[in-house]
C-alpha cells in the first residue's frame, strides 16, 4: 500500500495479489482515511479503520454499511516498472 | 386532591408489580459461568464452547481488539460512565442445546418462561418462538408448515452451524464490528439471538417471537440477530425482554441486522421491560432494497439507561422505512431513544414517530438522524417527536439531525413538548374519574397512535405496562 498526493487529492494505491488499484483515500461515511485499514488481498478490499465499512478496491463501492456512497477510483497504468495514475 | 408520595414510596410503587411479575430470579444451576471480566481467553472459550469455524473465532478476536482500543462514547448519557465492563459475566450457559419441545428445557428455566406466559402465547398466536435465558437460547420452535416452505427460524448459534454459507455472506455486513464500541463488544462475545431467513414470496402471516431473559446478577447478554427477507417476502418478528431487579448492574448489548430484498417487508417489534438495573445499549440497523419496506416498532420501558436508535438505509428506489418509538423514563432512568433513516435512492419515503413520557425525574431523549443523499430525488420524509412530562422534575431533550443533499425532496419535522395539564385532569376528574385514572387515560391517549400498530396481544400488554409505570405517579 502506498499513499500518494496530487494537488488536493489523496489516493491509496494497493497491490491485490499482483494487480494494482488506486482509490480515493477517504471513507464516504465520515471522511476518515482508508489506507490505515486492513487490506484483504484475496478479496481485494480495504476496511475503513474507523467504522468498519469494507470497500471494493476495483470499483470503490462499499460492500458493507455504514458507508453507502462509492469512493472515486483511478485508472492505473504500469509503464517501464513505473506505476502511473490517471487523475483527470 | 394530589397525594404527595415520598421518593421511596414512588420507587416502591414502580417496582412493586415488576418484582412480582418479572423481578423473580431462579437458583443458578449452570453448566458454565465465566468469571467476571473480558479477555482473549474468554472470547476463545465462547468460540470453543460453540465449536465455531475458524473465521468466526478470528472475527471475534479482531472485534475484541476494536472494543478494547476504543474509548467509551462521550455522548448520549452521563450514566454511561457507570458501566463497568470488568464487573460483568460475559457468558453463562444454562442448557446443553436449544430444545424443540418445552419438555427438553431445564425445569426451573421452563418454569420461568411459564411464568412469563411464553408457551401459552406460542399456542395462541405465534408462528414460532425462541426463548433465550442468559447467554443462550434454551428453546426454539417454528411451525412445521413454515419450515416446509423453507422458512428458517433458529437461534443464531444453530444458524451458524446449520447455514454457515448464508450466515457468512450476510453477517456483519449491515453492522460491522467496529461500527461502534458496543457493536465491537457484541461481535466479540455474541451468543444467542435469532437467525431468520424467509424465502422469496413467502409471507409469514403470524409473528415470530423471541424472548430474552437475564437471570444472573452482573450478567451481560449479547444476542445477535440477523433477518434476511428474500424478494417479495414478509415477516414480523417480535421480541420481549425482562430481568430480575438487583442492586448491581447488568448489561444488555445486542446487535440486530435486517436485510429486506426487493419488494420484501420486515416489521420488527420490541416490547422491552428491563429492570431498572440493566444498561441497554443496542445497535439495530436495516437495509431496504428497491420497493422494500422495513418498520421498527420500538417500545422502551425499564432499564437504567437505554441508548438505541434503530436505523433504516433505504438503498433501492421506492423503498420505505418507518420507525415508531415509545420511551417511558421513570425515576433514575434515562431513555435515549430515537431512530435514523438514510435515503440513499430516489423516490424513497420514510416516517419517524417518536413519543417519550418522563415522570418522577426521569429523562427521555429523542435522538434522530434523517439523511437524504445526493441523487435521492423525490424522497419524502416526516419526523414527528412528541414528549410528555408528567411532573416538574422530569426532563425531555430532542436532538434531531437533518442532512439534505438534494433539492427535489419533501421533508417535514415537528416536535412538541407538553405537560399533563391541570385543565385536562380537571376535565376528566369533573366527570368522576379519579386523578390517577385520568393521568393514565391521558398517557394512553398520547401513545395510542403507536400502540395501535402493535398486534392486539402486545397492545394490551403495552397499555398494562404503561399503567404499571404510572402507579404512584399521582399529582
Amino acid at each position: 500500500m502506498r499513499l500518494v498526493e496530487w494537488e488536493e487529492l489523496e489516493i491509496g494505491v494497493f497491490n491485490c495479489a499482483g494487480t494494482v488499484y488506486a482509490i480515493e483515500d477517504r471513507c464516504s461515511h465520515d471522511n476518515g482515511t482508508l489506507v490505515e485499514g486492513d487490506l484483504d488481498q484475496e478479496a481485494c478490499t480495504i476496511e475503513c479503520p474507523r467504522h468498519g465499512s469494507l470497500f471494493d478496491l476495483k470499483t470503490g463501492r462499499p460492500l458493507t454499511l455504514p458507508a453507502y456512497v462509492p469512493v472515486d477510483t483511478y485508472p492505473v497504468i504500469i509503464e517501464d516498472k513505473t506505476i502511473k495514475l490517471e487523475v483527470e | 386532591m394530589a397525594v404527595e408520595l415520598t421518593e421511596n414510596q414512588q420507587l416502591a410503587a414502580i417496582n412493586a408489580d415488576y418484582e412480582e411479575r418479572y423481578g423473580f430470579h431462579d437458583a443458578e444451576n449452570y453448566l458454565y459461568k465465566a468469571p467476571k471480566g473480558l479477555n482473549r481467553e474468554i472470547v476463545e472459550k465462547i468460540s470453543e464452547f460453540k465449536s465455531e469455524p475458524q473465521w468466526m473465532r478470528d472475527f471475534r478476536l479482531k472485534a475484541l481488539d476494536h472494543f478494547l482500543s476504543r474509548p467509551q462514547p462521550n455522548w448520549g448519557s452521563p450514566l454511561l460512565a457507570e458501566v463497568d465492563y470488568n464487573d460483568i459475566h460475559y457468558f453463562v450457559r444454562a442448557s446443553e442445546k436449544p430444545g424443540r419441545s418445552w419438555d427438553d428445557v431445564p425445569e426451573d428455566v421452563k418454569r420461568t418462561f411459564d411464568r412469563l406466559g411464553i408457551p401459552e402465547a406460542e399456542r395462541k398466536f405465534l408462528a414460532g418462538v425462541g426463548a433465550q435465558y442468559e447467554s443462550e437460547v434454551v428453546y426454539h420452535q417454528v411451525r412445521e408448515d413454515l419450515e416446509k416452505q423453507g422458512v428458517i427460524f433458529v437461534d443464531m448459534d444453530s444458524g451458524l452451524r446449520e447455514h454457515e454459507d448464508l450466515v457468512r455472506e450476510y453477517f456483519a455486513t449491515v453492522i460491522p464490528p467496529n461500527d461502534n464500541k458496543l457493536a465491537a463488544l457484541n461481535s466479540a462475545v455474541w451468543s444467542g439471538g435469532s437467525f431468520v431467513y424467509v424465502p422469496e414470496g413467502v409471507h409469514v402471516e403470524m409473528p415470530l417471537q423471541a424472548y430474552f431473559r437475564i437471570n444472573t446478577e452482573n450478567m451481560g447478554q449479547f444476542e445477535r440477530t440477523l433477518i434476511i427477507a428474500e424478494p417479495g417476502s414478509y415477516v414480523h418478528y417480535v421480541e420481549g425482554c425482562t430481568a430480575p431487579t438487583y442492586s448491581s448492574n447488568s448489561l444488555h448489548s445486542a446487535v440486530v441486522e435486517l436485510i429486506a430484498k426487493p419488494g420484501a417487508r420486515i416489521r420488527y417489534t420490541t416490547v422491552q421491560n428491563w429492570s431498572t438495573n440493566v444498561f441497554n445499549l443496542v445497535t439495530k440497523r436495516a437495509v431496504a432494497q428497491e420497493d422494500a419496506t422495513v418498520e421498527w416498532v420500538d417500545c422502551n420501558l425499564g432499564s437504567r439507561l437505554t441508548m438505541k436508535y434503530p436505523s433504516v438505509y433505504l438503498m433501492g428506489e421506492r423503498a420505505h422505512g418507518e420507525i415508531l418509538s415509545i420511551a417511558f423514563a421513570g425515576k433514575g432512568q434515562h431513555q435515549d431513544a430515537g431512530g435514523k433513516i438514510i435515503h440513499a435512492a430516489p423516490n424513497t419515503t420514510s416516517n419517524i414517530f417518536a413519543k417519550s413520557i418522563s415522570k418522577d425525574g426521569g429523562r427521555g431523549s429523542y435522538r434522530g438522524l434523517l439523511e437524504i443523499a445526493k441523487g435521492a430525488h423525490g424522497a419524502r420524509s416526516k419526523v414527528v417527536c412528541d414528549a410528555l412530562l408528567l411532573d416538574e422534575h422530569s426532563r425531555s431533550d430532542t436532538y434531531p439531525t437533518i442532512r439534505i443533499g438534494e433539492d427535489d425532496v419533501n421533508v417535514g419535522h415537528e416536535a412538541t413538548v407538553s405537560k399533563v395539564g391541570e385543565d385536562q385532569l380537571f376535565y376528566l376528574m369533573s366527570h368522576g374519574i379519579p386523578e390517577d385514572e385520568a393521568s393514565k387515560l391521558i398517557v394512553n391517549g398520547f401513545i395510542e397512535p403507536i400502540t395501535k400498530e402493535l398486534p392486539m396481544e402486545y397492545a394490551v400488554e403495552m397499555n398494562r405496562l404503561i399503567e404499571l409505570q404510572m402507579e404512584g405517579s399521582i399529582g
